[in-house]
């Protein structure tokens, strides 16, 4: 049966999430929103980074533009605009970042306030690399936005998946069931797992439904840290989705 | 040196920057709620429904012509009853569904259900069964088009529209009476035979595929773009959905008839985006309602009011209704021959609305207010605005018929 934490039910308790946080303490500087904003940052950088880079801006300057945005971002310049009903931190900071580079980037090339700083850590020699792997994409500038972003997430549940497992020792059982993930029955019979992992076919059928579950949970959760009320997380995995959905 | 991979769920390319190499779509997809009790069958992201040749060994009593169309529900064949000498349409429910044992006795229960709704607006059921690993329907074959196709070239009037809709309505509360639900009300269920006859097709199938009562379908429909259609309280659970579901589907797909849109997020009223009666605005907006107990409650409700609205479109000038006006406003009661009422909401509109026409109904209104301290239904008649008895035939101010 499903466990208790399935997020699959209804109204669900919504702990203090990263960009309900942030939007609460407004222009506030409480260190517990700082840091919640530099965690969401520290996710979701790439698609900003792609994003420059999209805009035509070179390697070097996307690099610097993004690290500047974000000393920006930190130093709450951007937030005091910030509307609270409006609710997505995705929305909110491509609409921040288009502003950026309309208005201020010009300017601050000049003065680098965030030369130095470093609040944030970016890792600028793979994103070049990871740019170079995307398809010379005709979608428009938003929806390839959206669609980095829903691959930042993934990677992000992904990899807090793979640490839990490891810290409960079951590295290997992960490695062997995380193709299941993406439903693929075929692919993966329980025959073939269970004589590979030693433990009955019935066994392997209790850890797929486990790991599938904890996985849609951790989703669900990586998702609230970017909206502001737990109503909104069924439309914005919808809407990211359909954003993976159209390459 | 780099071959290319290939996703194991859906079959397309892996792109060199998939999540730890997998397929980020189906991944996503696995984040939707799905089964909830491990060894039960998910339905197929993508199935290829097997070529005519491939079937005659399993229908010996039908000629097989070709494959009409396939999805997530199945796939759909035209085929000849050869005894009957009639067209039918085969339907065959995806391989994977047979495998699961308790489906069998589903299948049964949900293809009797189905076998009751004998209406001109539904799609008939002749036949089902199980042949082979294949579960199927012999259905009634109709020659035409479906609502998708309609709305895709953009060759709906509103008038067309209204018609097509009233049809709609009728086929529901059918069903709705009978105590199905179809849960999968969207343009591309709802054929249009070459009379210009609506028959709504895959009633009842929404239900059998979701393997047990916890199951949504939320992936594949969400795969196929029908999340769209469904109401809010089918989206979180499939448990507490009743009749009033096809009724927020029906709204959906009113809009996207007038409008050639589906209503989104904050949208704006028919009326607004394109040259219809405001007063269908009011009617959509209901369907749509969040909350199932502020929608329409009966199909029937909608389809009179949509019905007095079309008799009024015909006019070119707007009328004040008086007494002799048949094109009285949707706020007042239609009686049919099942003695529908208007709801509570409707009684406070039409007790303030009252106000301005019939001081003693106003009257009337407010003591019935004060006497229960609550709102009770107030049966009047369309034509004169009176008030009359539940049940009567006649009314009896004005002698107007009641249907």
């Amino acid at each position: 049966m499903t466990s208790a934490a399935t997020s699959d039910k209804g109204p669900e308790h919504f702990p203090a999430t990263h960009w309900s946080l942030v939007l609460k303490a407004g222009k506030n500087d409480t260190t517990r929103a700082q840091a919640a904003l530099s965690s969401l940052c520290q996710t979701y950088w790439f698609p900003l980074y792609a994003h420059a880079r999209r805009r035509g801006h070179h390697p070097h300057d996307a690099q610097d533009l993004t690290q500047e945005f974000f000393v920006r971002l930190l130093e709450r310049q951007a937030l005091a605009s910030a509307d609270p009903a409006r609710g997505r931190f995705r929305s909110f900071l491509l609409a921040a970042l288009n502003n950026f580079l309309a208005t201020e980037w010009e300017k601050a090339r000049a003065q680098k306030r965030g030369a130095g700083r470093q609040l944030v850590s970016l890792d600028f020699s793979a994103a070049e690399e990871r740019f170079d792997l995307e398809p010379a994409d005709p979608a428009t500038p938003e929806k390839a936005f959206d669609k980095q972003w829903a691959l930042a997430l993934l990677d992000e549940v992904l990899k807090k998946l793979e640490t839990e497992y490891q810290r409960e020792g079951k590295r290997v059982l992960f490695a062997a069931l995380r193709p299941t993930l993406t439903g693929a029955r075929e692919s993966q019979p329980y025959a073939e797992l269970s004589a590979s992992l030693g433990i009955s076919q019935g066994a392997v059928k209790v850890a797929v439904h486990r790991l599938r579950q904890h996985y849609r949970d951790l989703v669900r959760q990586e998702i609230a840290h970017t909206v502001a009320s737990p109503g909104e997380i069924d439309s914005e995995m919808r809407h990211l989705f359909a954003a993976l959905a159209g390459s | 040196m780099e071959t290319i991979k290939l996703c194991s769920s859906c079959g397309k390319p892996l792109a060199p920057n998939a999540p730890k190499g997998l397929c980020p779509e189906c991944l996503m997809k696995g984040a939707f709620p799905s089964d909830a009790v491990p060894g039960t069958t998910n339905p197929p992201s993508r199935w290829t429904p097997p070529p005519p040749e491939q079937l005659r060994s399993h229908f010996p009593g039908l000629e097989i012509t070709e494959l009409l169309g396939a999805g997530g529900m199945g796939a759909v064949y035209k085929a000849l009853q050869k005894k009957l000498d009639r067209t039918v349409a085969l339907k065959i429910l995806p391989l994977e569904t047979a495998r699961d044992p308790a489906f069998a006795e589903r299948f049964a229960r949900e293809a009797k259900a189905l076998a009751r709704l004998n209406h001109p607006n539904i799609v008939a059921v002749y036949d089902f069964g199980q042949s082979g690993a294949y579960y199927y329907f012999i259905m009634e074959f109709v020659e035409g088009t479906n609502l998708r196709q309609l709305i895709h070239d953009k060759s709906l009037e509103p008038r067309q529209a209204l018609e097509l809709v009233m049809q709609i309505c009728t086929a529901l509360q059918f069903a709705h009476d009978e105590k199905i639900v179809h849960r999968d009300i969207k343009p591309e269920n709802i054929l249009i035979s070459k009379k210009g006859q609506v028959k709504i097709a895959d009633f009842g199938l929404a239900k059998l595929l979701g393997a047990t009562p916890d199951t949504s379908l939320t992936a594949s429909q969400m795969a196929m773009g029908t999340l769209n259609y469904m109401a809010p309280e089918q989206r979180e659970s499939s448990k507490d959905v009743d009749h009033r579901a096809d009724i927020y589907s029906l709204g959906v797909v009113f809009y996207e008839m007038l409008t050639g849109q589906v209503p989104m997020g904050r949208f704006e009223p028919p009326s607004k985006k394109v040259q219809v009666d405001v007063r269908l605005d009011d009617v959509v907006l209901r369907a749509l309602e969040r909350e199932p107990e502020r929608r329409y409650q009966q199909a029937s409700e909608i389809k009179s009011n949509v019905e007095t609205i079309a008799g009024a479109a015909g006019k070119s000038e707007p009328q004040s209704p008086t007494p002799q006006n048949p094109s009285a406003p949707v706020i007042y009661a239609k009686k049919k021959n099942r003695n529908e009422f208007l709801g509570i909401g409707a009684v406070v509109s039409a007790t303030g609305f009252a106000l301005f026409f019939i001081p003693h109904l106003w009257l009337l209104g407010i003591v019935v207010m004060l006497i229960g301290g609550r709102m009770t239904l107030i049966p009047v008649c369309s034509n004169c605005r009176k008030r009359i008895t539940r049940d009567a035939e006649v009314c009896p101010h004005c002698a107007a018929r009641f249907q």
